[in-house]
């Protein structure tokens, strides 16, 4: 009974490490504050490991009353970024608060995702079959992508594609494990896909850089390409058994930009080669498996669809931001769920995990 | 159902994708992001050890090094460079503009350092070094220099160095030479390259993204190259280039008992140095100088033997039995070959073979040169090394020429004449040869008819290379007729009226043989071929001035030599 709330903690843990030595490997070096930030990472781990606790024994089904809160929040702390956030790295998407910074757009991907769980489980009122089945092109398809759109456009505005086309991707696959009509779901990714050329556009002009610089990095090598071509290199560098603890050259002598945030996988991927990088994606991969394994075994839908966006939430921002280090993707500002140094990017992922864990705990109990 | 499978296969096949990618990058890859890794990482520090000198037999030092320093800036922050540039200026007195060309010219990447300017000396080093503190970007290199403490002194025996050309890289790639080595060129430094040449060694470094440096990796000390101990004597030689004077020409001392060149002058000469500090117009000036100062005149070009060629006539009629030693012609001025009468420089009477050598009888020659036919006199000049190279070790030897009736037949479609036989009994004609090669056929009369294998490397890091290069191969005349033109060659200097008894009054009685050549224009260019002492022969001598009129004046020359070689005790 108690085996996935286990697996799933003792993965997490692993990969949890794994990214508090990579930081602490590519930070030590440098002068002052820098150096204890390994210390708040495992701060943050501590604290995101209580959570995980208290939320995995904290009834999910009490998600489904406090839902309409939950987004109402979201979106209260994401308009609040745009009247106080910090500008960092020339982008507003932190909030102060007394001694951390913290990233609401982070906190949205869940609320986002509770609520969708929530909106296409709703049963209808004469049988107990699930509504979303019998929705419309209104109901199943506009109504939720207008709430989706309001909390994406603030985060894309900020500016964070990356977490804003998630947010999209994590509902399009949501809204293919309900029972709304196929047609309906390729009539809204045709609508999706015809615009592109058009909204090349409204990209900012760091954002154009960067797709033609995923299309050919050598365009600006000391510029835009800069970090794919020193990502690239990072990983590439490790071989095999990778260059050892401490002796990447690459993220310990500061050529990979960004090495304890977003392209922390080429700073493990250097030190600990393919083998470990092998490690880290199969832990992903488990955690993830795991999600499935729990929303496929749950009966109650709200849970069932809670699980799935969970899992595939975590799938995707690995999945790009692996493949954007790797130099596969454009270079998105994306952390690595459990690895990146950051507090909202762990404290959500862990409490995303006690979610996961309790629905599976929930089950047993009915 | 079935939407959930598909999505389980599609998150299976993204992390299958991951994995391909980071199969792609790690290892097959992998060899290629490890080499980009270290050289983002890793700068190489050359430093340069010494040529090896070149001394003297004695040891004395004629070619060293001297340290100058190189100023080099690393290019990691390119918006610095105009700064950093300027400060330099500054500091070294030179134009902004001229460093700025430097760096371009020598940029390669950023993370190579960049030249800017050479030579630059060591007050201002130090100055340099001081500034260094506030701007790490600076790098600044000893590197030794090539130093001539004697100018000009053996120009054409050590030669010159400069950075290496594409011809002499392609053939020497496989050595381990490189763009931009620094080679010998001419004599002894091009010659002996590979010994003289020193090894490079440097640090490895370990650079952060700033370029900053983090910690020493590896060194490698520098390895100066050999010193060669050349046969010459610094102080024959002196006298030698004090004897030219000036003149154009070439005077070559050997000593006839193993080949040892002892002085190797010529003039016109160059500075070496000049190439060291690359003053462009003035190496210019040395390539398109029509007198040639970078030919080596001893052994890179050849003139007509005039009457040293005498020698070749009288030792093949002796060999041939067509004179011997009661021959008496008779010279009233002239003779009759043919239709054509051939001139005599003045009316001898009746001479017999000294007689003949001498005076430098032109009539007694034509005469046994027609005896002996053109095809023998051809064979008797090549036993005695004419017309061919002698193999001497130093580069751009040439061989002279020694003309034949098949030569004129095959080559000129004309025949030969007798005409032609009595102008090549007196050297003249086609008739080309080295002074080193009339050095070493006198030097087979000197050591009793062993031609010589001229040398002038004794020794190369220490090791005695004489015994190999000593190699005598006996021309294979009658004891006699070496005997017989040895004494003709020492009456050259003894009779009253012997062409070179200005040399008489020396304390060492002198042998040798004068020649006058007539050349198409100009004056007539001068010899004189001898050895002494004439009992004990110690030195070949040979005179050659070009277009420095009669043979007298280069007996003249000889005599110098000898005087102050002898009052100087070095006989």
């Amino acid at each position: 009974m108690r085996n996935s709330f286990f697996r799933i903690l003792i993965f997490a843990l692993i990969i949890a490490i794994a990214g508090v030595l990579s930081i602490y490997s590519s930070t030590y070096q440098k002068e002052g504050v820098w150096q204890d930030i390994y210390m708040r990472q495992m701060l943050w781990l501590a604290i995101g490991l209580v959570c995980f606790f208290v939320i995995s024994g904290f009834n999910y089904r009490k998600l489904w009353d406090a839902n309409y809160f939950i987004y109402g929040t979201a979106l209260f702390f994401l308009f609040l970024v745009f009247v106080l956030g910090i500008v960092r790295l020339g982008a507003q998407r932190w909030l102060k608060f007394a001694w951390f910074n913290f990233q609401p757009s982070e906190f949205a991907k869940l609320a986002i995702i509770i609520f969708l769980a929530r909106y296409f489980s709703a049963k209808s009122v004469d049988d107990t079959s699930l509504s979303s089945g019998k929705f419309g092109i209104f109901r199943g398809l506009i109504l939720p992508f207008i709430f989706v759109a309001v909390p994406m456009f603030l985060i894309i505005e900020q500016p964070d594609l990356g977490s804003g086309l998630i947010l999209l991707l994590v509902f399009v696959c949501l809204l293919y494990l309900t029972s709304v009509r196929l047609k309906y779901i390729f009539t809204f990714l045709v609508l999706l896909i015809l615009p592109l050329p058009f909204f090349w556009h409204f990209l900012r002009d760091y954002q154009k850089q960067r797709l033609l610089v995923f299309l050919n990095p050598n365009i600006d090598p000391l510029g835009a390409g800069y970090t794919i071509i020193q990502s690239r290199i990072a990983i590439g560098s490790g071989g095999f058994f990778g260059r050892g603890w401490l002796s990447g050259s690459q993220s310990q002598l500061y050529f990979l930009p960004e090495s304890h945030t977003d392209f922390i996988f080429a700073t493990f991927s250097e030190q600990w080669g393919f083998l470990g990088s092998l490690l880290l994606i199969s832990m992903y991969y488990l955690i993830i498996h795991q999600g499935f394994i729990i929303a496929q075994r749950t009966q109650d839908a709200f849970g069932r669809l809670l699980a799935y966006g969970i899992s595939l939430l975590l799938a995707i921002q690995v999945f790009i931001n692996i493949a954007m280090n790797m130099g596969l993707a454009p270079v998105v500002g994306l952390p690595l769920p459990l690895m990146s140094y950051g507090g909202s990017s762990v404290l959500i992922t862990f409490i995303a995990l006690g979610v996961l864990a309790n629905i599976d705990r929930t089950r047993n109990v009915f | 159902m079935e939407r959930r499978i598909i999505l389980n296969l599609i998150i299976i096949l993204v992390f299958i994708f991951l994995l391909v990618g980071l199969f792609n990058l790690d290892l097959l890859q992998g060899e290629k992001f490890r080499k980009q890794s270290d050289s983002n990482c890793i700068r190489l520090i050359s430093q340069s050890g010494a040529r090896g000198n070149i001394l003297d037999r004695n040891g004395e030092i004629i070619v060293d090094n001297k340290i100058s320093y190189d100023v080099m800036i690393l290019p990691q922050d390119l918006d610095q460079v105009d700064l950093v540039l300027g400060k330099l200026s500054r500091l070294l007195g030179v134009e902004t503009k001229e460093l700025r060309a430097a760096f371009k010219k020598n940029f390669i990447s950023t993370s190579i350092p960049v030249t800017v300017a050479t030579n630059i000396e060591l007050k201002k080093a130090i100055l340099l070094g001081e500034y260094k503190a506030e701007e790490p970007s600076i790098i600044i290199t000893p590197k030794p220099l090539r130093h001539y403490p004697y100018a000009a002194l053996a120009c054409h025996v050590i030669g010159y160095v400069n950075e290496i050309d594409r011809w002499r890289l392609t053939k020497l790639e496989d050595y381990g030479y490189k763009t931009k080595d620094i080679v010998g060129f001419g004599g002894v430094e091009e010659k002996y390259d590979y010994y003289l040449r020193q090894e490079e060694g440097g640090l490895s470094v370990e650079v952060n993204h700033r370029g900053k440096f983090m910690r020493v990796l590896g060194f490698q000390s520098p390895q100066s190259g050999k010193d060669v101990q050349l046969t010459l004597d610094l102080n024959i030689q002196k006298i030698a280039e004090g004897a030219l004077s000036g003149r154009k020409g070439s005077v070559i001392l050997m000593d006839p008992q193993n080949g040892e060149i002892l002085a190797l002058a010529n003039y016109p000469n160059f500075n070496p140095a000049v190439f060291v500090n690359q003053r462009s117009a003035l190496i210019a000036g040395l390539f398109n100088n029509p007198d040639a100062p970078l030919i080596n005149r001893s052994i890179g070009s050849s003139y007509p033997p005039a009457s040293v060629f005498k020698i070749v006539d009288a030792s093949a009629g002796l060999e041939l039995k067509k004179i011997n030693l009661s021959t008496v012609f008779l010279c009233q001025g002239s003779t009759m070959v043919g239709l054509r009468r051939f001139s005599c420089w003045d009316t001898h009477g009746s001479q017999d073979i000294f007689g003949a050598i001498a005076h430098s009888c032109d009539v007694f020659f034509y005469k046994t040169g027609l005896l002996l036919g053109a095809q023998n006199i051809h064979d008797y000049a090549l036993k005695l090394g004419l017309g061919r190279n002698v193999g001497f070790e130093l580069p751009y030897e040439t061989g002279g020429f020694i003309p034949s009736p098949l030569w004129r037949k095959i080559n000129k479609f004309q025949s030969w004449f007798d005409g032609d036989t009595a102008n090549l009994s007196i050297g003249q004609g086609d008739c080309l040869i080295t002074p080193l090669q009339a050095a070493n056929m006198m030097a087979s009369f000197a050591n009793g008819g062993y031609l010589l294998n001229p040398y002038v490397v004794k020794a190369v890091g220490g090791l005695d290379l004489s015994k190999k290069k000593k190699k005598l191969t006996a021309v294979n005349f009658k004891k006699s007729t070496i005997e017989t033109v040895a004494t003709g060659l020492r009456k050259v200097v003894s009779d009253v009226k012997g062409t070179g008894n200005v040399l008489s009054n020396l304390p060492v009685a002198v042998a040798g043989k004068t020649g006058t050549a007539q050349v198409p224009h100009g004056a007539t260019h001068a010899w004189f071929v001898g050895f002494f002492p004439f009992d004990k022969p110690k030195f070949v001598i040979c005179v050659f001035l070009e277009n420095g009129g009669p043979g007298y004046s280069a007996a003249v020359t000889a005599k110098k030599i000898i005087e102050a070689m002898n009052s100087q005790g070095l006989i």
